[in-house]
């Protein structure tokens, strides 16, 4: 029972911010000055026909929605049309049927590219936070386990520099000392890779993902140490470890049966907060490595003034996020018995 | 009894950070961070002095001068304009600052401002506010910068807003937790009482209380507009008249140095970020250990090797019946912290268990019952030892043991019902998976289902249901988890059982259903136990024989009838003129006034003289000795004497 609450407590709230999301993402890319309807059409040379016939085609004649002719400089006006023939209603409708409009620059569905380019990102983030969270975990273990001594000194001021470095200067050293000892510079693999035999390709691409993947976990596993470390001090400090000891179980029993479990519940905790940077890390580290992901888009359509897929790259991110912050949410719950009974 | 009264002295600002400034100063990482700091704060306001090029004009450069490497006239080398790489990162350091300091100022505000109204005011809008902090958490905010930014005009002034207006979830969360736990303290709820206005509250009241933290999470919000302000700029997206190290590294990475093997234009500007934002944290932990010290102490620690001495004065009654179980003599144990004197926790304690023996072991709170009974088995923290005596359990001394010896006794010898079973049980783990734990551990070879059976035979000893043995802890009440902590406690069939203070915080009716389980037990097992308590009656209805402690040693020590018909000592008679007794309803209680001695700073003649009613001038300088009374009687009093 408690446990369905919790559920649909968390399941409503994901919706929620959702939605609040799809509204934020379309009036940002109106209210600000540089917004598709004059960023595309301020070419001095176009005709006020031909400006007028790109209004058209992008749907920007249409009122923003109902009472809101325009929002940029603000007009009032027309409360009584069709919600659904509104610039907002039609956006929602476009997004409902899988459609985000098309992109400036290469004239493809932003639907389509994006598709195209998660899984790139799924593929890097998924191998550098695996990796951050096994080596965090590890090293956070030892640290706390040997805590006040050198070992623990080193492993934290190693993890304050380690959380101090910026993400993208970290990946143009990185790239730097790779690119003189043969490792690719950048991309996901070398042109002319797709005719040779499967093997080799995946070869390729793991060689391209080598320098991105060290990165992320570099800069991720300082930040899970420091928690593991922190976690498992507290968890160290409990009477239930005291009567782990007092019945005869070895150091390494009780670490493995009583606290690494409890101390990983704060983890899980993070990883959901640090979602966000996780993606701000993945950002940098694909436009220093040009991996083609989510975070090269945005690189890219920024530099191309490529509104149409900024704003499906920016909505496919933050809904990512919020959806991956609840299966975070759920899959604590069933980590922690206590979940069901709070209330 | 002289009692000096020292008038307690109001802090004053200065004194409070004369002190503050005392412990920060102590703490190394703190102090390298501050310095860190300063030095690149010093070369940021003195640009203009340390520079040793005009990096406005690109006079005088010629397409000789591109990426040069470090040389006597450019320390850093050259960039892709041929500039001087020194010269810039000089003057990026004023960029770079600027708006990471005046971007966290923004947030700091709004964040701050929000949480104290949300944790101040309550209600709607406390939700409404709140509502809006979680969402904007979950969204996430490079991406939503760049958007913005790459929308309007990239600015210094428009960038410093928009890091800013969107770094200030986290202040507001911290600040409305901290407002929320001040609102609620006596001082503000009296100064309300007395019609104190909501803005004096908030400014003479919880301001000053949420500083501290907002200060240690200024830190963290500076470092965080350094960083995103770098990020956006080696995007591409900063003020092009205004140069940041960001922007070096977005010309140098964009223009070429790579392929050039310029590593100095790429080196150079990053590590002046790592420097800013290094020092930054290295302050922010820095103080967050000096404002909440935390001690780094746990149960899986190393233990302080023991030291082995020679067992003096030994008393064992002359009159055994049964064989001994467990004997202790002389037992020492000090707590040892680094440039502080140990506090004696235990000082030369002795007494001896025969089979089926209860006895009772009684003492205020801090008078080292607990320390005593953890030292038996040697799981005492980190920074307790045991300095001298032995424990000789079934003939082998516990003190001498290696550290497998030691697994072995524990438990399966002797076993340990800890005070408190909410925090006793691991809350992750069913009740029933913890009570099969000790048994595979110490009987060997038992089928699983044996195992089982065991666990089900076990908690129905105690009184608990067989389908309870898959539930949580949380799952039970406090008498229920206390019974399942007796039950794993009997789990491999110890010799001796160690109760320590087993009923406190549950309430009556099921203290007395635990103490009856308990001697019921005792007398179907035949079993051995130490308990430990402040209830004399309890100790009057149960117990054996009694050892009273006081400030770590033995007051007294006998049998039952003698402790409570005779005690010699005049602690044992204060303690039991202070437990009500039903055969004199009439009778006053007595408590005995002040409070046993702090253990690092005892007296120095007998440990009781301070409050002891018929102390004599001998007993504030002499430590009296034990001095055997009778057969079966001990007590540690200069008045017994002779």
């Amino acid at each position: 029972m408690k446990r369905q609450q919790y559920l649909i407590r968390k399941i409503s709230w994901a919706f929620f911010t959702i939605i609040f999301v799809l509204i934020l993402n379309f009036f940002l890319f109106r209210i600000l000055p540089g917004d598709p309807a004059r960023s595309g059409i301020h070419d001095p040379r176009l005709k006020k026909e031909a400006v007028e016939a790109i209004r058209v085609r992008y749907g920007l004649d249409k009122p923003v929605i109902n009472c809101i002719a325009k929002i940029n400089p603000v007009e009032f006006g027309g409360c009584l049309i069709n919600p659904m023939d509104t610039q907002f209603f039609i956006y929602v409708g476009n997004l409902l049927k899988g459609e985000m409009g098309i992109s400036y620059h290469t004239n493809r569905p932003v639907s389509e590219i994006l598709v195209e380019r998660i899984w790139n990102t799924i593929l890097l983030i998924g191998a550098g936070q695996i990796l951050a969270i096994i080596f965090g975990v590890i090293f956070g273990i030892f640290a706390a386990w040997k805590a006040r001594t050198t070992i623990d000194y080193v492993a934290l001021l190693s993890s304050l520099l380690a959380w101090s470095l910026p993400t993208f200067w970290l990946g143009i050293i990185l790239l730097f000392w790779g690119s003189n000892h043969g490792l690719p510079i950048g991309g996901k693999a070398t042109p002319g890779m797709s005719s040779m035999p499967w093997e080799d390709q995946w070869i390729d691409i793991f060689r391209h993902m080598l320098l991105p993947t060290l990165t992320y976990t570099i800069v991720f596993m300082g930040e899970y140490m420091l928690i593991m470390r922190s976690s498992l001090l507290d968890v160290l400090s409990e009477d239930y470890i005291l009567t782990a000891k007092a019945k005869g179980l070895s150091t390494f029993q009780i670490l493995k049966d009583h606290a690494l479990k409890n101390a990983m519940l704060p983890l899980v905790t993070i990883i959901a907060i640090n979602l966000g940077f996780t993606v701000a890390g993945a950002l940098q580290i694909e436009t220093v490595f040009s991996w083609p992901g989510l975070g090269y888009t945005i690189f890219e359509s920024v530099n191309r003034r490529d509104f149409p897929v900024l704003q499906g790259t920016f909505l496919l991110i933050a809904v990512s996020v919020i959806l991956a912050n609840l299966i975070v949410d759920l899959t604590y719950s069933y980590l922690d018995p206590r979940v069901q009974a709070e209330s | 009894m002289e009692a000096k009264i020292v008038e307690p002295k109001a802090p004053t600002t200065s004194s409070l950070f004369l002190d503050f400034w005392k412990t920060f100063s102590s703490n190394r990482v703190a102090v390298v961070g501050l310095v860190m700091l300063i030095v690149i704060i010093l070369v940021a306001i003195f640009a203009e002095q340390l520079a040793r090029y005009d990096i406005t004009t690109s006079a005088d450069i010629t397409s000789k001068d591109i990426y040069q490497p470090p040389s006597e006239e450019h320390w850093f080398g050259t960039d892709d304009a041929g500039k001087d790489v020194y010269s810039n990162f000089v003057f990026g350091a004023r960029v770079s600052l600027t708006v990471g300091f005046f971007a966290a100022f923004i947030s700091i505000f709004v964040g701050g401002l929000m949480g104290i109204v949300a944790g101040f005011y309550g209600g709607r809008v406390e939700n409404f506010l709140m509502r809006l902090t979680d969402i904007m958490l979950v969204i996430p905010d490079l991406p939503l910068l760049i958007v913005i930014v790459a929308m309007t005009r990239p600015s210094l002034m428009n960038i410093i807003f928009v890091i800013g207006l969107l770094g200030w979830t986290t202040t507001s969360r911290i600040v409305r937790s901290q407002t929320l736990a001040v609102k609620s303290r006596k001082f503000v709820l009296r100064a309300r009482a007395i019609g104190a206005g909501n803005m004096h509250i908030i400014r003479h009241h919880i301001l000053p209380l949420v500083l501290p933290l907002l200060v240690v999470n200024a830190i963290l919000v500076i470092s965080l507009a350094i960083l995103n302000e770098s990020t956006l700029a080696f995007l591409g997206l900063s003020d092009p008249t205004r140069l940041s190290w960001g922007q070096m590294l977005n010309f140098a990475f964009g223009r070429g140095a790579m392929s050039a093997g310029a590593w100095w234009a790429l080196v150079v500007p990053g590590l002046g970020i790592v420097w800013v934002v290094l020092a930054l944290t290295l302050l922010g932990h820095g103080l967050e250990q000096v404002l909440n010290p935390r001690l780094e102490f746990h149960h899986l620690m190393p233990g302080r090797p023991v030291v082995q001495r020679e067992a003096g004065n030994v008393h064992s009654f002359a009159e055994e019946i049964h064989p001994v179980l467990l004997e202790v003599q002389d037992l020492s144990i000090h707590y040892v912290t680094e440039d502080q004197p140990p506090a004696r926790a235990v000082e030369n304690v002795s007494f001896t268990l025969h089979e089926g023996e209860l006895l009772g072991l009684v003492g205020e709170s801090g008078c080292g019952k607990t320390t005593l009974m953890l030292g038996l088995l040697r799981l005492l923290p980190a920074a307790g030892q045991i300095v001298g005596g032995q424990v000789d359990f079934m003939g082998k001394d516990i003190t001498a043991m290696s550290e497998q010896e030691l697994l072995d006794v524990r438990w399966n010898g002797i076993s340990i019902i800890f005070q408190g079973a909410m925090n006793a049980l691991n809350p992750v783990r069913t009740v029933g998976d913890q009570i099969k734990e000790a048994i595979v551990k110490h009987v060997a070879l038992l089928p699983g289902d044996k195992v089982d059976e065991r666990v089900v035979e076990l908690l129905d000893l105690v009184g608990i249901a067989a389908d309870h043995k898959d539930h949580y802890p949380h799952q039970y009440s406090g008498g229920m988890r206390q019974r399942a902590m007796i039950a794993m406690a009997l789990a491999c069939n110890p010799q001796v059982v160690i109760a320590d203070e087993p009923t406190t915080a549950l309430d009556v009716m099921i203290q007395a259903q635990i103490l009856e389980l308990l001697d019921e037990l005792r007398k179907k097992l035949g079993l051995s136990i130490i308990f430990v308590t402040h209830d004399l009656g309890v100790v009057a209805e149960m117990c054996d024989s009694v050892l009273v402690m006081y400030g770590g040693v033995m007051a007294e020590y006998s049998d039952v009838d003698t402790i409570y018909n005779s005690a010699q000592h005049p602690y044992t008679q204060e303690l039991l003129k202070a437990f009500p007794d039903l055969s004199k309803p009439e009778k006053r209680l007595a408590s005995i006034p002040g409070y046993p001695p702090r253990l690092d700073n005892l007296p120095t003649g007998c440990r009781f003289a301070p409050r002891c009613p018929r102390a004599i001038e001998r007993c504030h300088t002499e430590v009296p000795d034990l001095h055997i009374l009778d057969k079966n009687h001990v007590a540690s009093c200069h008045l017994v004497e002779a």
